[in-house]
C-alpha cells in the first residue's frame, strides 16, 4: 500500500510552538494519509508530545498551518479536535474505572430516553457494536477496572471510533502490554488501517515500528529531520536521525569476571505470589530476570527489598542470614531498588533533585536529627556531575526532568547510600535511545566496581544484551536459568511460557 | 560487615569530599562525565528566590492590605493596634502550624478545634484544683499530643483516611470536653497562669512571643531537620518515601501528635486570654487554620508548603478582621470578605501555576 | 498504588501585584459601600459626635436586631454616633473579645456589651477600664465575682431580671395545666448566665406546684434547629409531656415544628422567652401559648442613652431594670 499518492487527511506545515525559554517545535511539517500508520520518532524532549498536543487541540500553536482535507483549520480545544475527527489515546488512559466499557465509550453522549434518563439498552447495543467492529472480545457491560490495560486501551480506541475519528494518535500504546497483547494491538491497528483511519503511532521501541508502521517521521530538538518509508529505512538510519550520530553499540555490555556471592535467597515464599524461589547473586554480575507480566518478578524484588511481607525462606547477604522486614533494613544492608514506576514509586516529584538524591541517606546527612546541609549539597552536586544529570541546578524539581534524567536521579539515590546490590526493575522503560545507552554504561560502571545487579526487564534484547546470567520466572517460580552465552530468545520465551 | 576488600576501600574514597567537580579518572562512575556537564548550576540567590517566591507573594498581599488600612483608618497603624492584631492572631496561628505539618504530609486534621476545647478544659480543671501551673500546662499539652497520636495511629495502623479519623476525633474530643465539665465553663485560676495572656517581656505580650517561638522552631524543624525532610517526602509521595527507607508510619503519627500538641498550646493561650475554659471553645477553628494554611500557599495535595507562609496567611486573616472592625463593616460583610479572600488567593495561585505549564 | 500529586510551580513575579491589586480593590469597594449605606453598619449620628459602640452576641438573632434598632433610634436622638458589631456565632466569646479589643483601639467613647460569656468577658472589661472607656453591660450580666477578682468595673447593668422571667413562665404553665402535668425544658448553652437564671426561676415556680413534674431538661444551645431535634427526641422518650418551657423563642419555635410533626399541635403548652415577632405570631396562631417579653429595643435604647449621659459627664444608676411581662 502506498498512501502517499492520495490527498492527505491531515497536513501540518511549519508548526512552531515556543514555551518560555524553549522552542518546543520549530517549523515541523507532517502529512497523514488515510489508512496509514505514521510513526513519530524522537528522543524525549524532541517535540513529539508537543506536536501531539497541537494536533489534539490541547495547546495552540504560535505559527504554522493545519489543514484537514485541504481546508485550513484552527484547532481551538480538545473538543474541537474531536469534532474534526481527531482522537488521541494517551499513555495514561482516561477512563472512569467504576463505569462499564459501554458507559465509558458514550460518556457525555449517552443515548437518552428524554428527561435525562439514559437508554441503557441502546447504549450497550451501540457500544458492543463498536467493540465487535474492532474485533475485540470485550463485553460492553464489564466495569472498566476489571479489564486489563490492553482491553482498556481497546475501549479507548472504540470510544475514539464512536466519535468518528479519522485520525487516531496513540502515545506509547505498548508500554504496559505483554507480547501477546502487543500482537493483538497490532492486529487491531491493521483493522483500523483497513477502515481508512490514519494512525499516528508514538513509541520508543524500535522493533515495533518495523512491525506496525508504514512511514516514519523523526523529530530532533523540535525540528523535522526526516520522513522515510519504513520499508526503505533501517534501524541504524533511524537511530542516526534521532540522535544525530550513529550509536556504536546498542548494548555496550562489558564482561567482568564475577566474584564472591553477595546475595543468596533460599526457598523464598510469599503466599499466592512467590513459591520456592532460590538463587544467588555474585559481585560484578548482572543477573537478568525475565518473565511475562504477572510472573512475579516485581513481587520478588519488593519482597527482597522488604517492601512486602515474606512468608517463608531465608535471605543471606554476604554470607550471613539477614532479616529484611522493611526497606530501611534492606537499605542498611546495602540494597538499592530502582522501581519499575519511577514517578509513583521512585521519586518525590515535587521535591528537588538534591532532596531526592539524598532521601534514603538523610540519616547520614543529619546529626541528632538536624540536617547538615553543606554535606548534603556536596553529595548531591557530586552525583549530578557524576551521572551527568541534566538539570538547571540541584534545587530543580524532579518533575521537570526528562525520563532519562529522572532515572539517573533514582540511580543516584542508591549511589548515595553506597548500595552494593542493585535491583533494577525495568530500568529503561519510557526512556529514549540515547539515555538508554547511558543507563547501560552506568550499569557497566557499577559492575566493574564490584556491584551486583538483578535486572528485571520485559525487553528480551535488553535481557540478552546486558545479563551475565538469566533467570526466567513463571507463575511465581523460577522456571529456568541460562548463562548469557547459551541463552536465546526462544529458550527464554519457552521457559516463560512453560513450553519446555 | 564482611564486604569484599575493594568495595570497602571504595567506601572510604566514596565518602564525599569537596563537592562539585569530580577529577577525571577518580572514583567517578562515568569517566566521560568528569567534565561535569551540569547545565548552568543555578546561583544560590535564584534558588532562594524561587523557593520563597510564594511567600513573597503572600507577604506582598499582607503589606498591601496593611497599606490600604493605613490609608483608610488612623487607628490601624499604631503600635498598640499592631500588637493587638498579633495577639488576636496568635491562637489561630499556633493551631495552623500543626495543620501545616499535617497538610504537607498529605493529610488533614479536622479535630484541632475540638482538641483546643478538650485540652483547655483539662488544663483549666487542673488549675482550678490547685495543681501547680507547670504541671497543669504539661498535662494539657500531653492531652493534646495524646489525642493527636491517637489520630495518627487510626490513620497509620487503622488505615483510616485522615478525614474520617480526625472527623471522628473532632466529635469524640468535643463530647469528652462537654462530659468532663458537664457543659459548663471552667474558671477561677491563680494569677500566675494569666501571665500567659497578660504578661509582657520587653513590652511584647507573651502570646506574641509564644507564637514567634513556635514559628521559629517549626520553620527550623521543617527546613533543617530530618523530621521535616521526611514530612515533605511523605506528603510528596508516600510510596517512594517508604521505598527509600523512610519510617512513614512513625512520622505520620508524629505529625498528628504535633498537631494535637499545638492545639493544646493554643488552648493554653485561649484559656489564659479568657481566664476561663469553655467546652464549646474552638468551634470552627479548624476551618480558620486550614484557611490560614491555604492562603499561605501550602498545597492540600501535600508535599509542598511552608510555615512562614502560614504565619502570613494567619496574619492576613487577623489584619482583615481587625481592619473590618475598625472600619465598622457589618459582621455579615466580614464573613463574605474573608471567604472571598480565601478563594481569590488560591485562584490567583492556581492561575499563575497554570500559566507556567 | 499512590498517584503523585499533579505538578505545582511557583511563579515568583506576578503574585504580589495581583494580590495587592485584589486587596486594594476589595477594601476600596467595601469602604465605598460602607459609606454609601450607613444604616446597614450602624454608624448613625453626626460625623464628629462622640462614638458609642454596642457589641451584641450575634446579629442573626431577632432579639439582638431589635436591640440594635432601639439603640440606633436612641443614638439619633442623643446625638451620638453608634457602632454595632457582633460575632458570627452567639457562643464565640473569643471573637467577641477581639471585636471589643479592636473597638478599644478605635478609641470609642463608651462600650455597651452583651457578653457572650459571663466570665470570659471579664479580661476585656479590664482592658477597657485601662483604656479609660466606660463599659455598660446589657441584657446578660458579667460574672460579678470574677470581675471583682480581676479588679474590673462596669458602669451599669441594663437588663431584665431573667430569674423573674423564668418564674413568670413557670407560674403560667402551672396555672394553665391546673397544677398537674409533665413538663419538658429546652435549655440554652450551659454556663450562660441568662439561661441559667431563667432556668432557676422556672424551676422555682414549678417546685411550688407539687403536681407538676419536669420529666426532661436538655440543652438545645439557643438554636432553632436544635430545638426541633431535641424536642423531637424528648417526645419520643416522654410522649406524656404536656408543657414545654424553652429558654428562648428560637428553641420554642423549633419545638412547635416538632410538635406539629408529631401531630400534637395545640395539645402541648409551649412557652418561650424574648417575645420575638415570630413568637407573637405563633401565639396568635395558637402553636405557642406564651412568651416572656424582654423589650430588647428598650434595653438598647436605655444603654445608648446612659452611655451618652456618661459621655456628657453625668452620673447614671448602677442598675436599670427593664420591665418584663408575659405575652399570651
Amino acid at each position: 500500500m502506498t498512501p502517499t499518492a492520495a490527498k492527505p487527511v491531515l497536513s501540518l506545515r511549519g508548526i512552531r510552538k515556543v514555551f518560555p525559554g524553549v522552542v518546543a517545535l520549530d517549523g515541523v511539517d507532517l502529512d497523514l494519509h488515510a489508512g496509514e500508520v505514521h510513526v513519530l520518532l524522537g528522543e524525549n524532549g524532541a517535540g513529539k508530545s508537543t506536536l501531539m498536543k497541537v494536533i489534539s487541540g490541547a495547546i495552540t500553536l504560535d505559527a504554522g498551518e493545519i489543514r484537514i482535507d485541504g481546508q485550513p483549520v484552527r484547532i481551538a480545544s480538545p473538543r474541537h479536535a474531536q469534532s474534526l475527527g481527531i482522537g488521541i489515546i494517551y499513555q495514561e488512559l482516561n477512563l472512569v474505572p467504576h463505569l462499564t466499557a459501554g458507559e465509558n465509550i458514550f460518556l457525555g453522549r449517552e443515548p437518552g430516553l428524554g428527561a435525562g434518563v439514559i437508554d441503557q439498552r441502546a447504549l450497550v447495543r451501540a457500544a458492543q457494536q463498536q467493540l465487535d467492529d474492532l474485533g475485540v472480545a470485550i463485553d460492553a457491560r464489564t466495569t472498566v477496572e476489571r479489564l486489563s490495560v490492553a482491553q482498556q486501551q481497546m475501549v479507548e480506541v472504540a470510544k475514539a471510533l464512536s466519535l468518528e475519528a479519522r485520525v487516531l494518535i496513540m502515545d506509547e500504546p505498548t508500554s504496559a502490554l505483554t507480547q501477546q497483547e502487543i500482537a493483538e494491538l497490532f492486529a487491531t491497528i491493521g483493522r483500523l488501517k483497513a477502515r481508512g483511519v490514519a494512525v499516528v503511532y508514538i513509541s520508543h521501541r524500535m522493533e515495533e515500528l518495523f512491525a506496525v508502521g508504514d512511514r516514519v517521521t523523526v523529530l530532533r530538538d523540535g525540528r523535522h529531520v526526516g520522513t522515510r518509508m519504513i520499508r526503505e529505512t533501517t534501524m541504524d538510519e533511524l537511530v542516526r536521525l534521532m540522535v544525530g550520530r550513529a550509536l556504536s553499540e546498542k548494548f555496550p555490555k562489558q564482561r567482568v569476571p564475577a566474584g564472591a556471592e553477595v546475595l543468596r535467597v533460599e526457598r523464598l515464599e510469599r503466599h499466592g505470589l512467590l513459591h520456592d524461589i532460590s538463587f544467588s547473586l555474585r559481585r560484578s554480575e548482572v543477573v537478568g530476570l525475565a518473565g511475562l507480566m504477572g510472573s512475579g518478578r516485581t513481587e520478588l524484588a519488593r519482597a527482597l527489598f522488604g517492601a512486602d511481607r515474606i512468608d517463608g525462606g531465608r535471605i543471606f547477604v554476604h554470607g550471613r542470614e539477614r532479616r529484611i522486614d522493611s526497606p530501611r533494613s534492606a537499605i542498611d544492608l546495602g540494597l538499592g531498588f530502582l522501581t519499575e514506576d519511577r514517578k509513583s514509586q521512585g521519586l518525590v516529584l515535587v521535591q528537588s533533585v538534591q532532596e531526592n538524591l539524598t532521601l534514603p541517606s538523610v540519616g547520614r546527612f543529619s546529626r541528632l536529627g538536624f540536617m547538615r546541609r553543606r554535606d548534603e549539597a556536596q553529595a548531591a552536586a557530586k552525583r549530578i556531575a557524576e551521572l551527568r544529570i541534566k538539570t538547571p541546578g540541584p534545587h530543580q524539581r524532579v518533575m521537570h526532568l526528562s525520563g532519562g534524567n529522572q532515572q539517573k536521579v533514582v540511580l543516584g539515590k542508591w549511589l548515595t547510600t553506597e548500595a552494593e546490590i542493585f535491583i533494577f526493575d525495568e530500568p529503561t522503560r519510557g526512556i529514549d535511545v540515547g539515555a538508554k545507552v547511558e543507563i547501560y554504561q552506568l550499569m557497566n560502571q557499577l559492575v566493574a566496581r564490584g556491584a551486583a545487579v538483578l535486572m528485571i526487564s520485559s525487553e528480551l534484547p535488553e535481557i540478552l544484551g546486558m545479563s551475565d546470567r538469566i533467570l526466567v520466572m513463571r507463575a511465581g517460580r523460577i522456571a529456568g536459568e541460562f548463562n548469557a552465552a547459551d541463552a536465546t530468545p526462544e529458550k527464554i520465551l519457552a521457559a516463560a511460557l512453560g513450553r519446555n | 560487615m564482611d564486604a569484599p576488600p575493594d568495595l570497602q576501600a571504595n567506601r572510604g574514597s566514596r565518602r564525599e569530599k569537596a563537592g562539585g567537580e569530580v577529577p577525571p579518572g577518580s572514583s567517578s562512575l562515568v569517566t566521560s562525565a568528569a567534565s561535569g556537564t551540569t547545565r548552568g548550576g543555578a546561583p544560590r540567590g535564584t534558588a532562594f528566590l524561587a523557593h520563597y517566591a510564594r511567600q513573597f507573594g503572600t507577604l506582598a498581599g499582607l503589606v498591601g492590605l496593611s497599606v490600604v488600612l493605613w490609608i483608610l483608618t488612623p487607628h490601624f497603624l499604631t503600635v498598640s493596634n499592631l500588637l493587638n492584631v498579633a495577639q488576636q492572631t496568635s491562637i489561630n496561628a499556633v493551631i495552623a502550624v500543626g495543620l501545616t505539618f499535617v497538610i504537607i504530609s498529605g493529610g488533614i486534621d479536622l479535630s484541632v478545634g475540638s482538641l483546643v476545647a478538650f485540652a483547655g478544659v483539662v488544663l483549666a480543671t487542673l488549675l482550678q484544683r490547685g495543681v501547680p501551673v507547670p504541671i497543669a500546662l504539661l498535662a494539657g499539652l500531653l492531652t493534646g499530643f495524646g489525642c493527636g497520636v491517637v489520630n495518627g495511629l487510626l490513620i497509620t495502623m487503622g488505615r483510616l483516611p485522615p478525614f474520617i479519623a480526625t472527623l471522628g476525633m473532632m466529635s469524640v474530643a468535643r463530647g469528652g470536653a462537654l462530659l468532663f465539665t458537664d457543659g459548663r465553663p471552667v474558671s477561677g485560676f491563680g494569677p500566675g497562669f494569666r501571665w500567659l495572656a497578660t504578661g509582657e517581656v520587653l513590652f511584647v505580650p507573651v502570646p506574641i512571643l509564644v507564637m514567634v517561638a513556635v514559628y521559629a522552631m517549626a520553620h527550623f524543624v521543617l527546613r533543617r531537620t530530618r523530621f521535616g525532610r521526611y514530612v515533605f517526602a511523605i506528603g510528596g509521595n508516600p510510596e517512594a518515601a517508604l521505598l527509600s527507607g523512610v519510617p512513614v508510619r512513625f512520622h505520620q503519627t508524629m505529625v498528628y501528635g504535633l498537631s494535637g500538641f499545638l492545639s493544646a498550646m493554643a488552648a493554653m493561650l485561649l484559656t489564659a486570654r479568657l481566664n476561663s475554659a469553655q467546652p464549646i471553645a474552638g468551634i470552627n477553628y479548624e476551618l480558620d487554620a486550614i484557611a490560614a494554611t491555604v492562603i499561605g500557599g501550602t498545597s492540600l495535595m501535600g508535599g509542598q508548603g511552608s510555615v512562614m507562609g502560614t504565619l502570613i496567611g494567619a496574619l492576613i486573616m487577623g489584619v482583615l478582621r481587625n481592619g473590618l472592625n475598625l472600619l465598622n463593616v457589618s459582621s455579615f460583610i466580614q464573613q463574605l470578605v474573608i471567604g472571598a479572600v480565601i478563594i481569590v488567593a488560591v485562584l490567583i495561585d492556581m492561575a499563575l501555576k497554570q500559566r507556567r505549564r | 498504588m499512590i498517584v503523585p500529586p499533579p505538578a505545582r510551580n511557583f511563579y515568583p513575579m506576578k503574585t504580589p501585584r495581583l494580590f495587592f491589586a485584589f486587596a486594594v480593590a476589595t477594601l476600596v469597594a467595601l469602604t465605598g459601600c460602607n459609606r454609601g449605606e450607613p444604616s446597614r453598619t450602624g454608624a448613625s449620628g453626626p460625623a464628629n459626635a462622640p462614638t458609642v459602640a454596642l457589641v451584641v452576641k450575634t446579629l442573626n438573632n431577632p432579639f439582638f436586631i431589635e436591640m440594635q434598632k432601639g439603640a440606633q433610634e436612641a443614638a439619633q436622638k442623643a446625638g451620638v454616633s453608634l457602632i454595632v458589631q457582633a460575632a458570627d456565632r452567639e457562643v464565640d466569646v473569643e471573637r467577641q473579645m477581639q471585636i471589643i479589643e479592636n473597638l478599644i483601639e478605635r478609641k470609642v467613647g463608651a462600650l455597651c456589651i452583651t457578653p457572650s460569656g459571663s466570665r470570659e468577658i471579664v479580661p476585656v472589661i479590664v482592658k477597657a477600664n485601662k483604656a479609660g472607656i466606660p463599659v455598660l453591660i446589657v441584657d446578660t450580666r458579667a460574672d460579678e465575682k470574677a470581675l471583682a477578682a480581676a479588679g474590673g468595673k462596669t458602669a451599669t447593668f441594663i437588663g431584665s431580671d431573667n430569674y423573674d422571667g423564668g418564674k413568670l413562665a413557670g407560674a403560667f404553665i402551672a396555672q394553665k395545666l391546673g397544677g398537674r402535668g409533665h413538663v419538658a425544658v429546652l435549655e440554652g448553652i450551659p454556663g450562660h448566665e441568662t439561661g441559667d437564671s431563667r432556668l432557676r426561676g422556672f424551676r422555682e415556680a414549678i417546685a411550688q406546684a407539687p403536681g407538676l413534674k419536669i420529666v426532661a431538661s436538655q440543652p438545645a444551645n439557643w438554636e432553632r434547629d436544635q430545638g426541633f431535634n431535641v424536642f423531637q427526641n424528648i417526645l419520643q422518650a416522654h410522649p406524656e409531656v404536656n408543657a414545654l418551657f424553652a429558654c428562648n423563642d428560637l428553641m420554642a419555635l423549633g419545638a412547635t415544628e416538632a410538635i406539629a410533626a408529631a401531630g400534637k399541635s395545640g395539645r402541648i403548652v409551649v412557652v418561650g422567652f424574648d417575645a420575638q415577632p415570630e413568637a407573637r405570631e405563633a401565639i396568635k396562631k395558637g402553636t405557642m401559648a406564651a412568651t416572656v417579653a424582654q423589650f430588647a429595643g428598650r434595653m438598647g435604647a436605655i444603654a445608648v442613652e446612659n452611655a451618652a449621659k456618661l459621655l456628657r459627664g453625668e452620673t447614671i444608676e448602677a442598675f436599670t431594670p427593664v420591665p418584663i411581662e408575659l405575652v399570651k
